[in-house]
């Protein structure tokens, strides 16, 4: 027979059974789905941390746990650890070894989105020497006085807030610490990030210490306190120079981010890859049932099998049909569940961006393919199993009486 | 046209000498299912192959067939021994045998014209020459507007009569009916066996049926009568 006719007689096999082939195709098309969506999720995660993370090479801050540090920095969660004096950060500013210091200054929000106090030397910084700014204005311009604020491209789309208008910033995250006397006026709004500082809102740093006057950001006396420092070094040894420089102060840390974020994604890691096991086991499972349907349907064709062969159809014909309804069982399924695994982690992704200011993403790659790839593979010797074992039973003429 | 008169040509086409069969039961012993001394037969004969159940026709039909190697005996046809087929037995039955079933046995998920279609396909039929001629085919056995319908949209005599038409579609030298009448009312019986006796005759294909049916045997010019074994007991493993 050829192959289209062979290829024909499969598919109608498979439309004529429309719940067992649903079935089998329906457990193919989750399992793969699961997997695929776990690899995305834990991909989309890291790609999201290390975005997040790569405009930070060294945070300078008060001593304190360097987690709660990276969270509150980075990420802009979490209270911050401390505050530094202004002559701290100064002196990063100033050592030969740091080639950009920028200051920040947290501790108050508007509506839930952070206010961060700093200085336009922050608009210096970049990803790689050869990027562009990180921050980029595309409308408005950068604050130039005092009481002058510039949305993150989040903010700017969720929170209301347009160039021009007004806004009174709450002391703390929470917005549950009254409002400050003084309102800020937008005049510009940046370019998104793909992270966590979309959610930002840039004020003076000045205009933090002056609204913290009496209180928080008084250090030691004086009143301009920062809440950490980022660092770019002009070299990698110069980095780790400068770090261990601050091994043994009392009061103050370094902290590399990037390292920071690996160390906190190996804790997630840990869940990840129990989550794979699972997968692999569901899609084991699932081929092992698209199998015996397989082998359920073909058994119920036992007649028509036997009149094929009467009718002097070769053994390898009638073998390529149960193949091919593994096939084509093993084909759709797969295309389904990557498509459902891709849509369910674009969905987590959303959810996950709105919850943590992380944004995943996960790019197409060939390990992703691999997945459906290897169910398709396995589907495919799932009904080669079936035919074989259709070949070994089929000496036995269902016709005879 | 009638079928014709016994061969009395010096080659028949099928000669089967000494021919027996057991069947392998559960304890390891065998059963003798099947026993004919000699048969010969040639192109454009018809035979009614009778004998009470259990008496070995649709075994005789399989062994016809190349379905099963009989025990013992040989079944040469056209010259060639049948014994001897291997993997070649599927293309030689798909090539030379056609087969009516008692129970129709269409391919239920196709329709008429597609399971014709089907079968020329594995009997080698050129798609184009295979389906002018089913179409006449089915035309001729009064299906003409039932070619697209499935097998359960037919009456059983309707099945029946694509049955023959699938059978002789390929003209093969050898056409072999195993109860073909059984399910069928007095009026389609007699319908079908005409019909597959005029098809025969026209493509001068040895016709075997194996029948209970009176009316058949009456139809049909020779018989072939298997007697059922008695107790014939073969110990041992059989082939």
């Amino acid at each position: 027979m050829r192959l289209r006719t062979t290829s024909r007689i499969s598919l109608r096999h498979l439309r004529s059974k429309p719940l067992q082939t649903f079935s089998a195709i329906s457990v193919i098309a989750l399992s793969t789905a699961l997997a695929v969506m776990t690899l995305l999720l834990a991909r989309g995660f890291q790609q999201g941390l290390t975005d997040a993370v790569e405009p930070f090479d060294i945070v300078v801050s008060a001593k304190g746990s360097p987690y709660q540090l990276v969270l509150n920095t980075v990420f802009l969660r979490d209270a911050p650890v401390g505050n530094v004096r202004w002559r701290d950060y100064a002196g990063v500013s100033d050592d030969a070894r740091i080639e950009l210091a920028v200051p920040l200054a947290f501790g108050d929000s508007y509506r839930g989105y952070p206010i961060v106090g700093t200085t336009p030397k922050i608009l210096r910084m970049r990803k790689a020497p050869s990027a562009p700014p990180w921050l980029d204005v595309i409308e408005g311009r950068w604050f130039e006085g005092e009481r002058e604020a510039v949305l993150g491209a989040r903010t700017a789309s969720e929170s209301g807030l347009a160039i021009g208008g007004r806004f009174m910033t709450s002391h703390g995250m929470t917005g549950a610490g009254g409002e400050h006397e003084e309102p800020h006026e937008v005049v510009g709004i940046l370019r998104s990030v793909k992270g966590p500082y979309d959610r930002a809102i840039f004020v003076s740093i000045e205009d933090i210490w002056a609204a913290h006057e009496d209180h928080a950001m008084n250090i030691d006396g004086g009143r301009r306190g920062v809440t950490s420092i980022l660092a770019h070094p002009i070299s990698y040894s110069a980095a780790y120079s400068f770090a261990a420089s601050y091994q043994r102060d009392a009061r103050m840390q370094t902290v590399f981010p990037a390292q920071t974020a690996i160390r906190l994604f190996s804790i997630i890691g840990r869940g990840e890859g129990f989550l794979s096991a699972m997968a692999c086991v569901a899609v084991c499972f699932s081929l092992l049932v698209a199998t015996l349907a397989l082998y359920w349907s073909g058994a119920a064709r036992r007649r028509e099998r036997a009149l094929l062969r009467i009718l002097g159809a070769a053994g390898r014909s009638l073998a390529a049909i149960a193949w091919l309804e593994g096939t084509y069982s093993a084909l759709v399924g797969a295309v389904i569940g990557e498509t459902l695994g891709r849509a369910g982690a674009c969905a987590a992704f959303g959810f996950i961006g709105g919850a943590t200011a992380i944004m995943p993403h996960a790019p197409f790659t060939p390990m992703e393919a691999a997945i459906p790839a290897s169910i398709f593979i396995a589907g495919s010797i799932g009904g080669l199993a079936v035919a074989a074992f259709e070949r070994w039973e089929g000496d036995e003429l269902p016709l005879e009486r | 046209m009638t079928p014709a008169a016994p061969a009395e040509t010096a080659m028949p086409l099928l000669e089967v000498r000494d021919l027996a069969h057991y069947y392998r039961q559960p304890d390891g012993s065998a059963r003798l299912a099947l026993s004919l001394n000699r048969l010969s037969a040639g192109r454009g004969e018809a035979l009614a192959v009778v004998g009470p159940s259990g008496s070995g026709k649709t075994t005789f039909l399989h062994i016809l067939a190349a379905l099963i190697r009989p025990t013992e005996g040989d079944v040469a046809f056209d010259g060639q021994n049948l014994r001897e087929m291997g993997r070649s037995g599927a293309a030689w039955r798909a090539a030379s045998v056609g087969y009516v079933f008692q129970d129709v046995n269409l391919l239920p998920d196709f329709g008429l014209l597609e399971n014709l279609m089907i079968a020329a396909e594995i009997s080698g039929l050129s798609s184009g020459s295979a389906s002018e001629r089913a179409v006449s085919l089915l035309g001729r056995l009064g299906l003409a507007d039932k070619t697209r319908n499935r097998p359960c949209r037919l009456s059983l005599g309707e099945r029946q009569r694509a049955a023959v038409a699938r059978a002789v579609l390929h003209s093969p030298p050898m056409v072999l009916a195993d109860e073909p009448t059984a399910s069928l009312d007095a009026d389609n019986s007699r319908t079908v066996m005409s019909l597959l006796l005029e098809l025969c005759v026209e493509s001068q294909s040895l016709l075997i049926v194996a029948t209970h049916d009176e009316s058949v045997k009456k139809k049909l010019p020779r018989l072939v009568a298997l007697e059922k074994p008695e107790n014939t007991w073969h110990r041992g493993t059989p082939q």
